[in-house]
């Protein structure tokens, strides 16, 4: 997290800079099925954020190093596009985006039914557009709808939502300026129906009390993206062009 | 990725093209549906989204400060690069840059540059200590046929609404880029035996050789490629330079429309 203390990110009727609530996320579309190349895709905004994920396969698994022989690997690239932040970022990988890569690959299958294809390989882009704070949650979120719409079998979808603190006070879905300013960002992939959990990460400084407040409003919104997610998936069949 | 490129795909498109039929239904010159976006990426200091026929590309555009060349104190720079990430199509993989993606990036550049539609000088804030570097990055989404051209569309529109930054970097006050004129590209490949316009996928797949057109507002030329196997007539060129100009003119009005707004 940046600094602490000397930005303002709370009004002082309690609301957030950009007229919040603390319990409040940012705006959030989804649509499915965006990409005529891929198996699948999904292209999700989130605030500012704007997230597209294809998908390809299940495919031959190569090189052949990679292969398993009871379930399906699934590769993830997640990548920020050269103009999607404020000074411009060099094309290639980047020791974050391969860490973000590499959880979010496990994450995903945390819920794929890998075991349905041995020794094949699941290919999933998430490329970042435009980023404006919690890009490795939509990432994971634009991926599930992908997958889905790939007609990969899951065993849930995955929602990537995060929540952190402010001026010492616990909020939804930090917004630029709250995850440069803020003491803490806690971003989480929630499985919906079950309730379980599949991706975590955390840094900052934030007390027992305060992760489960922030937990719980993360769930409240993954329930609530869940349902956008689903709607994206039933206007794709509605469509009915692929 | 190695493609294959089937026989039978081959046998059809010289089938259609003995009877001037395409695989899509398109008569030889005609395009696939065409639409333009701009300013559509917070960010970005000039965006565009080009949605061409199932090619879907981005181009956004960057500026950064930096110290001009010791042998051109006055003049700023620009770049233009492109990317066939893994995401557009299941025969890119990941990795340095291919060959394919530097030469669109380098194709699409030449056109920009050569016109001079960006004048250099004007990117200069102090002789010899700070110039704007203008950098364009095209990103393709979807590979469905002709990335060529769209990546070009897609690269002047987004310069074309550009705005130049200066606040932030303190030197001044934010202001639209200039830019005079529109460059915009027109691609033939040769499929079945004959060239058309804006080639699809099956097309590109099935088909040869490949002639990419730049031209400038008053219709001359500022880029040409040739790319992959096969050789061509200078009547054929002839006879798609003249389509080249038809459709050059037509995409440069939609640039022109969606900057009025």
């Amino acid at each position: 997290m940046g600094g602490y203390g000397d930005v303002k990110l709370l009004r002082d009727d309690g609301k957030r800079l950009d007229g919040r609530t603390v319990d409040e996320m940012r705006p959030v579309s989804i649509e499915a099925g965006v990409l005529p190349a891929a198996d699948g895709s999904a292209m999700v905004t989130h605030g500012l954020n704007v997230a597209v994920a294809a998908v390809y396969g299940p495919m031959e698994a190569h090189p052949r190093k990679i292969q398993r022989q009871d379930r399906a690997v699934i590769d993830v690239r997640y990548n920020m596009a050269p103009f999607s932040t404020g000074d411009r970022i060099r094309p290639g990988f980047n020791r974050r985006s391969r860490e973000i890569s590499k959880v979010t690959a496990e994450a995903l299958e945390s819920v794929v039914l890998v075991e349905r294809y041995p020794r094949s390989k699941i290919r999933v882009e998430i490329e970042i557009l435009a980023a404006e704070a919690g890009t490795r949650c939509v990432g994971i979120t634009a991926a599930a709808v992908a997958l889905a719409d790939a007609g990969i079998p899951m065993r849930d979808m995955i929602v990537g939502v995060a929540s952190g603190k402010i001026e010492d006070t616990v909020v939804l879905d930090l917004d630029k300026a709250e995850d440069n300013y803020g003491q803490a960002d806690l971003p989480v992939g929630i499985l919906p129906n079950t309730g379980e959990i599949a991706f975590l990460q955390m840094d900052g400084d934030l007390s027992i009390e305060e992760f489960n407040l922030a937990m719980e409003y993360n769930f409240k919104a993954a329930s609530e993206i869940h349902v956008l997610m689903v709607d994206a998936l039933k206007r794709r069949y509605e469509r009915g062009d692929n | 990725m190695v493609e294959l490129v089937p026989t039978l795909l081959r046998q059809e498109l010289e089938r259609l093209a003995a009877d001037n039929q395409r695989i899509d239904g398109r008569g030889q010159w005609d395009s696939r549906n065409v639409s333009l976006e701009v300013d559509c990426l917070y960010n970005a200091e000039g965006s565009a989204k080009v949605v061409w026929g199932d090619t879907i590309i981005y181009a956004g555009v960057k500026f950064e400060i930096r110290t001009p060349w010791p042998d051109r104190p006055t003049q700023g720079s620009l770049m233009c690069g492109a990317e066939l990430r893994p995401v557009a199509h299941r025969k890119y993989e990941p990795g340095p840059p291919s060959p394919q993606s530097i030469e669109l990036g380098r194709v699409v550049d030449r056109g920009i540059r050569e016109s001079g539609c960006i004048d250099m000088e004007k990117l200069c804030i102090v002789p010899g200590e700070k110039v704007w570097g203008v950098m364009i990055d095209i990103h393709v989404l979807s590979d469905g046929g002709n990335i060529f051209d769209a990546a070009g569309l897609a690269a002047i529109a987004a310069l074309r609404t550009a705005v130049v930054p200066a606040e932030r970097f303190d030197v001044g006050e934010d202001h639209r880029l200039l830019v005079n004129g529109s460059p915009i590209m027109a691609s033939f490949t040769r499929a079945g035996g004959r060239f058309v316009y804006d080639p699809s996928e099956e097309e590109e797949l099935g088909g040869d050789e490949r002639i990419h057109i730049t031209l400038g507002d008053e219709g001359h030329l500022h880029s040409l490629q040739k790319g992959l196997r096969g050789v061509f007539t200078p009547s054929e060129f002839a006879e798609i330079l003249a389509v080249a100009e038809q459709k050059c003119t037509e995409l440069r009005e939609m640039v022109a429309e969606k900057e009025g707004n």
